[in-house]
């Protein structure tokens, strides 16, 4: 594991020194996520999504998905899924979707707006 | 639900206890504790998701490195085509956005029974899950000759960094007229066209700086994957340049001689001006302690939840994995890595848990106006994971299709990077 690697080149320290260093550059950040998790089905199904676009619509050389009406999200799709519109990426991931999962897919990425801080 | 906010509402760092090391995030709020180890693209994705997910887990995420150098992309470093500094990203976000516990240390041991991982450090962290993203190990060994020291001579460049670095040096110093031999592995191994991409990349490079210079790929291998868009790519690219020899024509690589620089095979020598010996691989190092991998050398899991079949509680994602028919790759790694966060989210919290999806996208280059790609999706079936759709360039299509993949390779490179780390 490459763990072993960067650990070997710090073998000769003693481990007071390795756990000042390690210790000093540490800076744990004490997060209040208490905001409603953001992980339903819509959700889920965006997390394909982000893969290949973002999801804060800051896209360059890909097609942005942020800032489209639930109606042409879902139509958009479902030309993919048919072959009506051509993309071999876009037609394998639609095939692997229901149309129900496109419907809320497509309603989820509706809600979100540019620059919305989501994974 | 459009964001979440967040309140950085204390930090520490200090060094005189090193129980402090555990990370404390508000315990009051929180039901679960998920321990992710490796922060490549399996471990960084699964500990994004399950921290932006389930806001009730708490997440620290085990990385010895301050940051990270995709090996993904890493070839067009070798063509001069994108600097590494380009290619490496920091933990910073995950920390501060996402509230995931970074920790830059090392794993010396998990205690299933007991339920901690153990650290370099001395600290102790408990869970209730813990999450391996060990990546790769090499097989030294099984080329004679062939060890770990030996990689500072003859560099796999198979892992991001240093090793790639190495390699670019060496083909810079080359002489033209030189020989730069590939070993290209058996299956199953890291980025199934990785070898060919770095070839036809290589070629690149020689041909603008080295034409009279040769590429010699010895493969583990009979045959090798989008061989026909690549034998393609290499007689309209660099017509000359390129030499593939099967396992069946050479016998396959047995030795290297590090001082006569040299690559032997079952039936012939060859002498390398640089070599870059891609060694078989297993499961990382981490994974073998833990007793996660078979005897394939791999780990095998549920393909739903990637909970390991032989170690319960502890998941594994990514290249460590006897992942059926998914390749091994960043992208079927980070594919893996968001099934895997769902699901430890609906165990734990009683989140809803969507059907898993599974995908490999992958964008190869072959020149700098030239890329072809291939999209394919799983299915979880009998126990493992079964292709259910595939689309794969093909040969013929025209120069703005290919050109327009480039453009697409390097947008993705953006997006699922930041997908990531971002």
């Amino acid at each position: 594991m490459t763990a072993r690697c960067l650990r070997d080149e710090s073998a000769s320290n003693t481990r007071q020194i390795i756990a000042l260093s390690i210790s000093a550059s540490l800076v744990f950040f004490v997060a209040d996520r208490s905001a409603v998790a953001d992980n339903g089905r819509g959700a889920q199904l965006a997390a394909i999504c982000a893969s290949c676009h973002r999801l804060d619509g800051r896209d360059k050389g890909i097609p942005p998905i942020i800032g489209l009406d639930e109606e042409s999200l879902a139509r958009a799709m479902q030309a993919f899924k048919s072959g009506e519109r051509s993309s071999q990426i876009m037609h394998v991931i639609s095939l692997s979707l229901s149309n129900e999962e496109i419907t809320s897919l497509a309603h989820y990425l509706s809600s979100l707006r540019m620059d919305t801080k989501r994974p | 639900m459009k964001c979440w906010t967040r309140r950085k509402i204390g930090c520490f760092a200090g060094a005189t206890c090193l129980a402090a090391l555990v990370p404390r995030v508000a315990r009051s709020k929180v039901s679960a504790r998920v321990v992710v180890i490796g922060g490549g693209a399996g471990g960084a994705t699964v500990a994004k998701y399950l921290a932006a997910s389930a806001t009730m887990i708490e997440v620290t995420l085990i990385e010895p490195k301050p940051r990270y150098t995709t090996c993904f992309f890493s070839n067009l470093y070798l063509a001069g085509l994108r600097s590494l500094e380009s290619l490496t990203h920091g933990y910073e976000t995950l920390a501060q956005r996402y509230g995931v516990n970074v920790v830059h240390d090392s794993v010396k041991a998990i205690n299933p029974g007991g339920k901690t991982v153990a650290l370099e450090s001395g600290a102790k962290l408990p869970y209730d899950r813990v999450v391996l993203a060990p990546g790769i190990a090499f097989k030294y060994g099984s080329i004679e000759g062939y060890d770990e020291t030996a990689t500072q001579t003859m560099p796999h460049a198979w892992n991001a960094g240093p090793q790639t670095r190495l390699l670019r040096q060496q083909l810079e110093s080359m002489e033209d007229g030189g020989v730069f031999v590939v070993v290209a592995p058996p299956d199953p191994f890291r980025c199934p066209p990785g070898p060919y991409e770095r070839a036809s990349l290589v070629a690149y490079y020689f041909k603008q700086y080295k034409p009279r210079a040769k590429i010699l790929i010895l493969d583990a291998k009979d045959s090798f994957f989008e061989q026909d868009l690549f034998q393609d790519a290499w007689n309209r690219h660099y017509p000359g340049m390129i030499e593939w020899l099967p396992a069946q024509f050479t016998g396959g690589v047995k030795a290297v001689d590090l001082k006569g620089l040299s690559v032997k095979t079952a039936s012939e020598t060859f002498p390398a001006a640089v070599a870059n010996i891609i060694p078989p691989q297993m499961a990382g190092e981490l994974a073998q302690q833990v007793g996660l991998a078979d005897q394939s050398g791999w780990c095998p899991v549920d393909p739903i939840t990637f909970e390991s079949k032989l170690q319960p509680g502890i998941h594994v994602v990514g290249d460590a994995t006897l992942g059926g028919e998914m390749p091994k790759s960043a992208f079927g790694a980070n594919s893996q890595a968001k099934a895997c966060a769902f699901a430890i989210a609906a165990a734990l919290t009683g989140a809803e848990r969507a059907a898993p999806h599974l995908f490999n996208t992958c964008f190869t280059v072959l020149a700098a106006d030239d890329a072809v790609s291939d999209a394919i999706s799983f299915t979880p079936s009998d126990g493992t994971i079964k292709i259910s759709d595939i689309l794969i360039s093909t040969v013929g299509e025209s120069a703005e299709i290919r050109r327009q993949a480039v453009r697409q390779a390097n947008g993705w490179y953006a997006a699922f990077t930041h997908d990531l780390f971002g």
